[in-house]
């Protein structure tokens, strides 16, 4: 028998008196799930923010936290307790257990260093709760020495170093604990919610950050914090005990999606002695890390191979020692690799090398939303979503606390799941700098271990300095009072952005602001500048050049408060000027009306909008535009769906300009318009649309153009899982960047030189250090592309020839004709003049400029 | 038209078989001694015999119009009638090759026999009430009171409401508890599609576009048509969306969860492919599940998106029956779906997979009590309409479905049996529809007029609302609602005392 056979051999007594369990009577889907970690322990505050953000993830029938990396004094204890004890949280559902539970399970075993019943609001339903949270005990303990050594004697595990004995000790324990006081009763008494060190996970039924007020820890603070909303499908839910994060020891682990093969899942555990009690999948995937990392002591990368497979072309593509591990692994454990929808957080103290992590893994399909960002300067952060608003609601609540943060991250991207490029999942490690500061240092990896930077010798604004006028200011200042005097605003705004990009490199921070403020002060001083102002500082925001000693996301961070302030400026609806701009917010969204005067554009502050339904602002928007409103500039958007919907057919003329986190659905449907998404763009955008026009400064989410008919996109950056799925007609696309996988997968669009539809994929991505253009190892690393398509075509730009014939399935690849060449131009053309990526460049390899022919590749469906 | 359109106005018409000879059950043989003196079309009330004024001869008999055995009991038969007895009486044995267990050869006639006269058949040779699966509406039997209240059928109401909500959206009544299922431009032909239409219209009730667009004629029907949104997106389009009162999310069909709709090359024809705006002659296959859909957050998200593009619409979400159906359908409830519309196993036309068919889905006489308890449970039944379809082949069939649980039926075989489709199973290849009805062949599909199938259709509908109304009488019920969840008015036959 080897070792790990011995650990879960140990348990075979007790898992015999588990009693038959029910089946779990709630059922779920979806949920949203976010996650961060911080270089500095933050408040609880923080996961409130994103937590209320995804409310139309769950349905309040359940939410968690789970917190790891606290500060001592903060809960009464020394450094060493806190780095040593286990901290057990045990709820109480019928509190007149809690004496037994504490008599029969907690003195006999552990030494209490502190003990204490969790401090709570009066009365949960002040909050809105409709059940009231169990009473939570905390003990801080370590096993007996004498329990301990009988433990050993008596289980044979003379052969572990003690402390992997003592975390054994504390598993079963708890096991114990939740087979006597939940699973073997109808009437649930108790169980452990968490009981690792230097962690808790709290849940309750109700919003996740009712647990953060129910408990009250706004001002409690922790390294990391992750939050789960919970879409319970059964009405009465009375207890949180299903809810997520769910742990097996020391992580805390919380799940979006939901498995194909729970049960065989459930065989795999049962068969080395994991017993689930909870009965939900996400317990099963917390057993599962449990196994891995606790009794076969795998490395994370092993871990996550076993989670979500390397397949297809992305195996092919890794060396052949990691190929031979890799095929091990999933010889093993394919069984127990989740089939179906998934994205994890994962939370977890990590203790035997000392440092605090943050995981995301993604399933190998990318079924499930997910966003990563990456914060760095004096203090970092590393955060994990299932929707990108929902980060930048983490970063802006953080802002609030400390003002070294920023309301915008360095670095936005997704995984690609089981994939030979990042292996679809990303890690934030918090370790001791190791120098004198005693500061910790946040690190982000892949899967591979690869690190994930942003540039580390740049600037920050710091936005709470006053501007300082100083004599590099004057001659910024007359250089755009100059420019302002153009006569045509197009050209001023050229000129403005030229200007700056071209001076930037000489930019200090308070150069920067200067300028900034000073196109802002043009703006305010005289209402004929607006557009340009708002034109230029949006185009100085959205491109990629060099951003000089400053980092692009502080230049992005000063813009936005300069943009946002000009349209908070703006004359209310209600008030009288004449302005071409009129603004309208939620409190005055009720007195819209036709355009007065010069009035063109609408200025919409979507902050107080909720998200979807009658009070979202894309109703609004219809509205307007049956008023006759044809130009729109939303912006404070946090997320808000739908936007550009329910307009009807034929929209040409109407433009909607996009500021802040959009949401999901944008442009769906639509028919003629055009609409300007300045950032990244969410999920399901362009679905079934027509006509029109839309031009996103970022990336786009999953299924974008899923079944459309027609239309232009532009998309700066990449597009998610399935773009273009299942599209008709003619729709005309140009990513810049790639797509995670499954491009242009059912393709219908016809003869793209007889009018059909296509994609051009340049596979270029930017350089954070001077935001020049580079190319990408492979222009799709994917393995599907174009699957079953029966019309359109893709044009790719590879001139390494790195796509291969494999990843077609029913693809083939041809040379691009003079005619090909000629119908895809005018939309480079576009495409330069929206991003500034060039043709030149794009036919530039090796410094070598190309025929379009060697450069680009088509692909169209096999005859 | 409208919310107070009474069944009652409905104007019903023979509209006889488009063929002289349909599948009959009965043969009719003349043998030499027949002198050709007529008396057999003279006393025949039901057209068997003609005989044309200035022929020599009597016409072949028209079998299929003749009543069998019980007529022998009559003073008229033609048998015993015929001066030289030259006629004789005989089981048509091809008639066994017509229908399966399921949709009996008597069923299929009982059903041409309504779609022809609008009244159930009057001859009492023809089990057309249930078929002879051995198991679920076939073996479920009414239990009449001895002595129901007395109630007038001109009393009686067959309507139903659709939006149980209460959230300001149109408030939609059908006139009888049944609406035509989604049947693409594509699966079938044109004529078809328009026809399910009209018919919808003129019972104040619905059909479904299915996933293959919305064809332009069927605008003046508007008010009576569900957009269907499947996960193909094939022809759905803002516009297609906006112009209807309801809009069906299909998820899964109860014929082959797990599996999108299909549309082999050989049924993609220019117009199919013109108006998908897809490849002519290309295999289209719709995804399963919708890529955008992998949740219950984000199928709300989906149900939001509908909503918002059509304010007014109600939002019919179609599932199949897996065993956690009753899961799904609550979910769906909670995630603002008027409808819930759950179809079960038995369903499907020829285009749908053997292997499928039957085989994943559970029976729909389960699902719908399933469902209907478990939304009583969650205090959610009296906000939402269950609808139920996949083997609702009669009017039987209909009550039943109610008795067990839902508030009306989804149809979709039957109308096509009232097209005189004979069930041969080749509805998934191009030219393969021998009726004209499961085809866009350029030829095929001008077998019949939209005027015939129309009226053939109210016809039927007639006939089924007819019955209804009757049994709800038997019952001493006024309305169709008073029948919902009474599964105290059924037995089983097997267990039965």
């Amino acid at each position: 028998m080897d070792k790990a056979d011995k650990i879960l051999e140990s348990r075979s007594e007790f898992l015999r008196q588990v009693p038959p369990l029910v089946p779990n009577p709630e059922e779920e889907g979806g949920c949203g799930v976010t996650g961060f970690i911080s270089s500095i322990p933050v408040t609880g505050k923080n996961i409130f923010e994103p937590s209320a953000q995804m409310h139309n993830r769950g349905n309040g029938k359940g939410g968690g936290i789970g917190a790891v990396g606290f500060v001592p004094e903060a809960l009464g204890v020394s450094r060493q307790v806190l780095d040593g004890d286990y901290m057990l949280h045990i709820a109480l559902l019928d509190s007149s257990v809690a004496a037994e539970v504490e008599e029969t399970y907690i003195k006999p075993n552990f030494t209490i260093d502190k003990s204490e019943k969790l401090d709570t609001l009066d009365d949960y339903r002040s909050i809105g709760l409709e059940v009231r949270p169990p009473d939570i005990m905390r003990y801080f303990v370590r096993v007996k020495d004498d329990v301990l050594d009988a433990f050993i004697q008596e289980k044979g595990l003379t052969f572990m170093e003690r402390r992997d004995a003592e975390d054994e000790f504390v598993y079963q324990n708890s096991f114990k604990i939740n087979t006597r006081y939940y699973a073997s009763l109808g009437e649930k008494k108790a169980f452990v919610m968490s009981h690792g060190r230097n962690m808790m996970i709290l849940k309750i039924v109700g919003y996740a950050e009712n647990v953060v007020r129910y408990y009250q820890l706004d001002d409690f603070k922790a390294h990391i914090w992750l939050a789960h909303q919970r879409y319970p499908t059964r009405g009465r839910v009375w207890h949180p005990g299903g809810c997520h994060p769910f742990s097996a020891l020391n992580e805390a682990l919380v799940h979006n999606g939901d498995f194909a093969n729970y049960q065989s899942i459930y065989e795999y555990l049962k068969q080395r002695n994991y017993q689930p009690l909870f009965l939900t999948d996400t317990e099963e995937a917390a057993l599962l890390l449990d196994l891995w990392s606790r009794v076969y002591k795998y490395p994370l990368e092993y871990m996550i191979e076993a989670m979500a497979p390397t397949s297809e072309m992305d195996f092919d593509m890794l060396s052949p020692e990691k190929q031979q591990i890799y095929k091990a692994i999933q010889t093993h454990h394919v069984g127990a690799s989740p089939d179906g929808p998934w994205f994890f957080i994962i939370a977890r103290n990590d203790v035997r090398d000392g440092q605090f992590q943050l995981i995301g893994i993604t399933d190998t399909a990318m079924l499930r939303p997910q966003v990563f960002a990456l914060q760095e300067g004096e203090v970092q952060v590393g955060l994990i979503c299932s929707e990108k608003q929902a980060i930048d609601a983490t970063l802006i609540s953080l802002v609030r606390e400390d003002a070294r943060f920023r309301p915008i991250a360095d670095k936005y991207w997704n995984a690609r799941g089981g994939s030979y490029t990042d292996g679809g999942s990303f890690i934030f490690s918090l370790k001791n700098s190791g120098d004198a500061s005693g500061n910790k240092k946040l690190v982000c990896t892949d899967k591979f271990g690869r690190v994930i930077e942003t540039p580390q010798d740049k600037e920050i604004c710091d936005v709470t300095q006053p501007v300082e006028s100083n004599e590099a200011c004057k001659a910024i200042e007359k250089k755009l009072q100059a420019f302002f005097a153009e006569k045509d605003p197009a050209t001023a705004t050229r000129k403005i952005v030229a200007y700056i990009q071209e001076n930037m490199v000489g930019f200090d921070a308070n150069s920067l602001r200067f300028a900034v403020q000073t196109i802002k002060k043009h703006a305010d001083e005289n209402e004929d500048f607006n557009q340009t102002a708002i034109d230029s500082l949006t185009l100085l925001s959205d491109l990629r050049y060099n951003t000089g000693k400053i980092k692009r996301s502080s230049v992005q961070h000063v813009i936005k408060l300069a943009l946002d302030a000009i349209f908070d400026e703006t004359t209310l609806i209600t008030g009288k000027s004449n302005s071409i701009f009129s603004r309208i917010d939620f409190a005055t969204r009720g007195e819209i009306r036709a355009p007065h005067n010069n009035e063109k554009i609408l200025v919409i502050d979507a902050e107080a909008f909720e998200p979807e339904g009658d009070l979202c602002d894309a109703v609004l928007i219809v509205k307007a535009y049956q008023l006759g409103w044809k130009r729109f500039i939303v912006y404070k958007y946090r997320g808000q769906r739908f936007t550009g919907c329910g307009f009807g057919p034929a929209t040409g003329g109407v433009r909607i300009d996009v500021y802040g986190s959009s949401g999901d659905y944008l442009a769906s449907g639509i028919d003629g318009m055009e609409i300007y998404v300045h950032g990244n763009a969410q999920d399901q955008l362009c679905q079934i649309m027509k006509d029109g026009k839309l031009v996103v400064y970022g990336d786009v989410g999953q299924t974008f153009m899923y079944g459309a008919k027609g239309g232009t996109a532009y998309i700066m950056g990449n597009a998610a899982g399935r773009p273009l799925i299942n599209a008709v007609g003619r729709p005309r696309v140009v990513i810049n960047g790639t797509a995670l996988d499954y491009l242009a997968e059912s393709f219908m669009a016809g003869d793209p030189l007889n009018g059909g539809g296509f994609v051009v994929l340049n596979g270029i991505g930017f350089n954070d250090e001077d935001g020049s253009i580079r190319e990408y190892d492979s222009p799709y690393p994917g393995s599907n592309i174009f699957s079953l398509a029966s019309g359109g075509a893709i044009y790719v730009r590879d001139p390494q020839k790195k796509l291969a014939l494999e990843q077609l399935n029913g693809g083939e690849f041809n040379e691009i004709s003079d005619a090909d060449w000629e119908l895809i131009l005018p939309y480079l053309e576009e495409n330069e003049k929206l991003f500034a990526i060039s043709i030149d460049r794009l036919l530039t390899v090796d410094n070598q400029k190309k025929s379009p022919q060697e450069v680009y590749r088509k692909i169209m469906p096999k005859k | 038209m409208g919310e107070n359109m009474k069944p009652s106005t409905v104007k019903i018409k023979k509209m006889p078989s488009r063929f002289k000879h349909q599948v009959p059950k009965y043969k009719i043989t003349r043998s030499d001694d027949c002198i050709n003196c007529g008396t057999c079309a003279k006393t025949c009330p039901y057209g068997v015999h003609e005989r044309p004024e200035g022929h020599n001869r009597v016409n072949p008999p028209i079998n299929y119009k003749c009543i069998g055995f019980e007529c022998q009991s009559k003073e008229f038969c033609c048998l015993t009638q015929c001066p030289r007895q030259a006629l004789s009486l005989s089981l048509n044995p091809m008639y066994e090759t017509l229908g399966d267990y399921r949709w009996t050869a008597d069923m299929i006639t009982g059903t041409w026999i309504m779609a022809e006269t609008g009244y159930p058949p009057e001859r009492t040779d023809l089990e057309y009430n249930v078929g002879n699966s051995g198991g679920g509406f076939d073996k479920l039997r009414f239990k009449f009171p001895a002595n129901p209240p007395k109630v007038d059928k001109a009393e009686i109401s067959t309507a139903i409401e659709l939006n149980r909500r209460n959230d300001g959206r149109a408030p939609v009544v059908i006139s009888t508890p049944v609406y035509g299922g989604g049947m693409s431009f594509g699966s079938v032909s044109l004529p078809t599609m328009v026809s399910k239409a009209h018919n919808a219209a003129i019972w104040n009730t619905f059909t479904c576009t299915g996933e293959g667009g919305y064809p332009e004629i069927l605008m003046p029907y508007d008010d009576h048509v569900i957009t269907q949104v499947a996960t193909g997106l094939f022809g759905v389009r803002e516009e297609t969306i906006q112009r209807v009162k309801i809009i069906e999310f299909k998820y899964a069909q109860g014929a082959k969860p797990g599996l999108g709709g299909h549309l082999l090359g050989e049924k993609n024809t220019e117009s199919v492919a013109k108006m998908r705006e897809a490849v002519k002659g290309a295999s289209l296959f719709s995804p399963f599940p919708f890529h955008s859909v992998y949740s219950i957050e984000d199928h709300k998200k989906h149900i939001d998106w509908i909503k918002e593009m059509n304010p007014i619409a109600l939002v019919s979400v179609k599932v199949s029956t897996p065993n956690d159906v009753d899961m799904v359908a609550v979910g769906s409830y909670y995630a603002g779906a008027h409808i819930i519309h759950i179809d079960g196993g038995y369903g499907g036309t020829g285009a749908a997979p053997d292997i499928a068919k039957k085989n994943i889905a559970m029976p729909i006489e389960y699902a719908i009590t399933k469902v209907h308890n478990f939304l009583k449970a969650e205090g959610a039944r009296d906000a939402v309409t269950l609808i139920a379809s996949g083997g609702i082949r009669t009017a039987h069939d209909l009550v039943k479905a109610i008795c067990l649980g839902a508030d009306g039926a989804v149809i979709g075989t039957a109308e096509l049996v009232s097209l005189e489709c004979v069930r041969c199973g080749n509805c998934e290849s191009g030219r393969g529809c021998s009726r004209g009805i499961a085809s866009t062949d350029s030829e095929l599909a001008d077998l019949f007029t939209e005027e015939w199938a129309t009226q053939r259709l109210t016809n039927m509908y007639h006939a089924w609302n007819y019955q209804l109304v009757e049994i709800l009488q038997k019952f001493g019920m006024k309305s169709v609602k008073e029948l919902v969840g009474r599964t105290d008015l059924l037995e089983h036959i097997d267990y039965s005392k």
